[in-house]
């Protein structure tokens, strides 16, 4: 009776999870929306390492994911600034409008 | 548990902890004595402060030089001659990238853009020595971070906001990518160092065996690619390069592309040496020699054939350096110790090169009042100096004898026709490389028609400054002379690479 979350499960959805971030990023068209998604990627990546750890017995994949929650930190303190600086110029921040620079 | 011998990670990583100090004394010096200033006084104060402390973090370096190989944290980062050796090759970047600084407007954040340049340094000195994937992530994210902030910093142009925000965009899903499929190779092979990765990877019976590991293995691949800037990764290189200020545009092309082109060479041939595959012609295996192969082909006929129609000139050496990374990739794809000693040394010759012609380009278009070619007419009786230079750089970036440039690519060639010589196994792509490389001395000989043959409307001289001369001068020497008598850096990289090679079947 008692089935238990295998390795794959945890697979599966972090799968699942970096499909949908790059749906999004493909579809939105909103700066911010798809800076969400990205996160998305992040933590699909977040997932699958965390899974390895637990079933391979290991400590590294942890480890891995605490520096990576500290860095996507960093990243969206430097991308929200980037994007209000874009908004300052041009105000809008969908990604359709930057066509300053072609070909 | 043996405790972590804090000392002795200090004193090897003397180099990163001096700049990273500079970094802060440049923030310090800038809000606390030159804020009132005038705008140019602020910006050399605080410019050779950035350069004096670049040239400390050297000593600990020198010291270090002809010593053992030393591994610091349990093998997360190493340091041998190689790697001080690249160590050294990014500072050089980096000064020269200062004195472009100093001599264009950077905007009113000063200590900010120097401190936050030397943070970039100091990821890349990190990316070079490191070998387990943790430091390796960690590192390529300091330096990308950086570049990100820096990109952005011409506040009042909006060409700058939107290169950041590609290139930030295109960053951050490489990453994701990088990490995903780092993530893979971490569960397959249960390690993070890279030769711990190597050993592992013989036990799982190759990519066949494990749809994980080759999931892991691409989307590392795919990773690298964005930072690199192949096709079909590049879309974020011509934007980001034509809207960053342009000696940051000189960083971008340089430093990161030296530091991340070592490490990919490092994660290929240490942490992946058992999954090469074969690119042979008839004889085409599934491994990374094959995705390489691929993705040179395409970056090599896109970069090259885009570059053409371009009218912008920091435009067209981006292009060009997306093709450049094509035929990077041909030394990786011929995986020998001769193919790693072409890249080693070709990356040298190209970053030397793009750094200078991206030197020149900053140091005149701000004076010219634009980067476009027409701004470029007539520059030769302008700025004759900056112009003979630009000459240089740009007939070694097409590979003229008897420039760096024309060695290196013969280098690169000849180590892809050797590799499996008697079936001539990757002559298709030294000959698409050779095409290739006549195609783009179409695009270089226009750029330096708007120079030497077209008169401008504007006659009047251009005056830069001599430091800047000299410091341009230099590189060109070191071009030209890399070109004549590139022995010695040759057989210093011959009996340095083999901590490179060591996993690889020759």
């Amino acid at each position: 009776m008692t089935s238990a979350i295998t390795l794959n499960d945890y697979l599966i959805v972090s799968g699942l999870l970096f499909a949908l971030g790059i749906a999004g990023v493909i579809i939105r068209r909103n700066a911010l929306v798809i800076y969400m998604a990205l996160e998305m990627n992040l933590n699909a990546a977040n997932l699958a390492l965390i899974a390895f750890s637990k079933f391979n017995k290991l400590v590294e994949g942890q480890i891995l994911v605490f520096f990576v929650i500290a860095i996507a930190a960093a990243e969206v303190a430097v991308g929200l600034a980037i994007i209000v600086a874009l908004y300052r110029r041009k105000q809008t921040i969908s990604v359709d409008q930057l066509t300053t620079m072609r070909l | 548990m043996t405790p972590v011998p804090y000392f002795d990670v200090l004193k090897g990583l003397g180099a990163e902890v001096i700049l990273t100090l500079t970094a802060l004394v440049a923030l310090t010096l800038d809000l606390a004595s030159v804020r009132r200033a005038e705008m140019s006084v602020r910006s050399r104060t605080i410019g050779t402060t950035a350069v004096v402390g670049l040239l400390a973090s050297t000593l600990p370096l020198w010291q270090q030089l002809n010593g053992p190989r030393m591994v610091l944290l349990g093998g997360t980062l190493a340091m041998d001659d190689l790697i001080i050796f690249f160590k050294l090759v990014i500072v050089a970047l980096a000064v020269i990238t200062v004195l472009i600084s100093m001599d264009f407007d950077v905007g009113r954040h000063v200590g900010e853009y120097y401190a936050v340049l030397l943070f970039g340094a100091v990821g890349m000195m990190l990316l070079i020595s490191a070998e387990e994937l943790i430091t390796i992530f960690v590192a390529l994210e300091l330096t990308s971070v950086s570049l990100y902030i820096l990109t952005a910093f011409h506040k009042g142009e909006l060409r700058s906001q939107e290169a950041a925000v590609k290139y930030f965009m295109f960053g951050a899903i490489s990453s994701a990518f990088l990490l995903f499929g780092l993530s893979y190779v971490f569960g397959v092979t249960g390690a993070t160092g890279l030769q711990a990765i190597q050993d592992a990877v013989k036990n799982t019976g190759g990519l066949a065996m494990s749809p994980l590991l080759a999931t892991g293995l691409l989307f590392t691949i795919v990773g690298f690619g964005f930072k690199v800037a192949v096709v079909p990764f590049h879309l974020w290189a011509p934007d980001a390069y034509e809207g960053a200020p342009t000696p940051v545009t000189a960083y971008i092309a340089t430093g990161s592309k030296v530091a991340s082109f070592f490490i990919l060479l490092k994660v290929l041939f240490i942490g992946f040496a058992g999954l090469q595959g074969s690119a042979f012609w008839g004889n085409f295996a599934s491994g990374w020699t094959m995705l390489l192969a691929v993705t040179a082909t395409l970056s090599m006929i896109l970069g090259n054939c885009a570059a053409i129609v371009q009218h912008n000139v920091k435009r067209l050496l981006a292009y060009s350096s997306i093709a450049q990374a094509g035929y990077i990739f041909i030394g990786l794809v011929a995986a020998t110790k001769m193919g790693a000693n072409s890249v080693l040394f070709y990356i040298i010759v190209y970053a030397l090169a793009n750094l200078g012609a991206f030197g020149v380009v900053a140091a005149l278009s701000s004076r010219a009042g634009g980067d476009e070619m027409q701004n470029f007419d007539g520059m030769a009786r302008r700025a004759p100096f900056l112009s003979l230079l630009m000459l240089i750089f740009v007939l070694s970036l097409a590979g003229i004898p008897p420039l760096g440039g024309f060695f290196g690519k013969f280098y690169l060639f000849a180590s892809a026709v050797q590799r499996d010589a008697q079936h001539f196994g990757l002559l298709w792509l030294v000959i698409l490389g050779i095409v290739m490389s006549a195609v783009s001395l179409y695009y270089y000989l226009i750029l330096l028609k708007h120079i030497y043959v077209i008169d401008g409307s504007d006659q009047s001289p251009i005056i830069t400054p001599t430091y800047l001369n000299v410091a341009l001068g230099l590189v060109a020497l070191a071009v030209v002379a890399l070109g004549v008598y590139p022995k010695p850096i040759l057989e210093l990289l011959n009996n340095f690479s083999y901590s490179v090679i060591a996993g690889l079947v020759r």
